[in-house]
């Protein structure tokens, strides 16, 4: 998976996530208090990640050091997030 | 399915017999897991690796998972001045720890399906405030605090979160504790008797029936206090 593909699909999930009220920008950030999302949002969009990453045959881990640190987090915008999605995508092919 | 930690020995293996003769679904967490008689995932809760890779085991047998029961616990009932480092770090790594890592891992397989049940397993100590068990019933108390916050946390994706705190119940974990030691606790019990594994099974089939819906973020005290 690429990384537009990946964006896609982040932007997607945060949009519904958010009931389709706002545009997901790729700066959009994911965690802190500028986020639009709650943190329980935030899990749901991780588990919907985990599906499409078992449907397509790689595992999405969420719950690494890496996704929970706070200065080098996935989640600080849906741009990192789609970055460190297609990166798992890459390497478990 | 049913994961159920702790399933080699005490009220973990008796856990899983009931629940295997009701008809239920169990895998096992255990470190050894030799001869048991349902299925088993080699698991050594107070390693954080250990606990993900029995998640990503028991999530590729492709069943839901419904509910979680953490009775993986080790026990060292000795005065706090007495008690080595080694030791502190063993109870709080394995009691503490192993709770919490395990209700990480296994809790989004539950709250994919927005549906489950998680019993964690304190002690009376605890509450009871217990003369030489302070270490023990520290590792315990963190497990009731964790227990009612996550509870909070998991609401939103119904997930049940309760805790099961039983008196002195006479299983491995018991060893070298004299029957006087145990009538003195059982004791101070709102009822004064010594409960059994079979009783504690109760309680965790009680938990886990859809009649207990209404119940989460609970501590429930076997004979109260």
């Amino acid at each position: 998976m690429n990384r537009d593909e990946a964006l896609k699909i982040v932007r997607e999930l945060v949009e519904s996530a958010l009931n389709g009220k706002v545009n997901a920008t790729d700066e959009m950030p994911l965690i802190g208090g500028a986020s639009a999302l709650d943190s329980m949002k935030l899990v749901e969009v991780c588990l919907a990640l985990e599906d499409i990453a078992d449907e397509r045959g790689f595992e999405f881990d969420w719950t690494s050091e890496a996704a929970m640190s706070k200065s080098r987090s996935m989640f600080r915008t849906v741009a990192t997030l789609a970055e460190e999605f297609a990166q798992q995508s890459q390497v478990s092919a | 399915m049913i994961v159920v930690t702790g399933a080699s020995r005490g009220l973990g293996n008796a856990i899983c017999h009931r629940l295997a003769a009701k008809g239920e679904r169990i895998v096992g967490l255990a470190r050894s897991i030799e001869g048991l008689a349902f299925d088993a995932v080699a698991c050594d809760v107070g390693e954080f690796a250990s606990v993900k890779s029995a998640a990503r085991q028991v999530k590729g047998f492709g069943e839901e998972v419904t509910a979680l029961i953490n009775a993986a616990g080790i026990a060292s009932m000795n005065l706090a001045v007495m008690t080595d480092a080694a030791t502190v770090e063993r109870l709080i790594q394995t009691n503490l720890m192993g709770t919490i890592y395990c209700c990480q891992q296994f809790a989004p397989l539950m709250m994919r399906k927005k549906n489950g049940a998680i019993i964690n397993f304190s002690t009376v100590a605890v509450a009871l405030a217990l003369k030489g068990e302070s270490v023990y019933a520290a590792s315990k108390a963190g497990v009731e605090a964790f227990s009612r916050s996550f509870a909070r946390e998991m609401a939103d994706f119904n997930v049940r979160v309760n805790c099961i705190a039983p008196g002195p119940i006479r299983t491995d974990l018991l060893r070298g504790i004299s029957d006087a030691q145990i009538e003195k606790i059982t004791a101070q019990q709102v009822i004064p008797k010594a409960f059994q594994a079979g009783d504690v099974c109760d309680l965790v089939e009680l938990l886990l029936d859809a009649r207990a819906d209404s119940l989460s973020g609970q501590i429930l005290h076997v004979g109260g206090v």
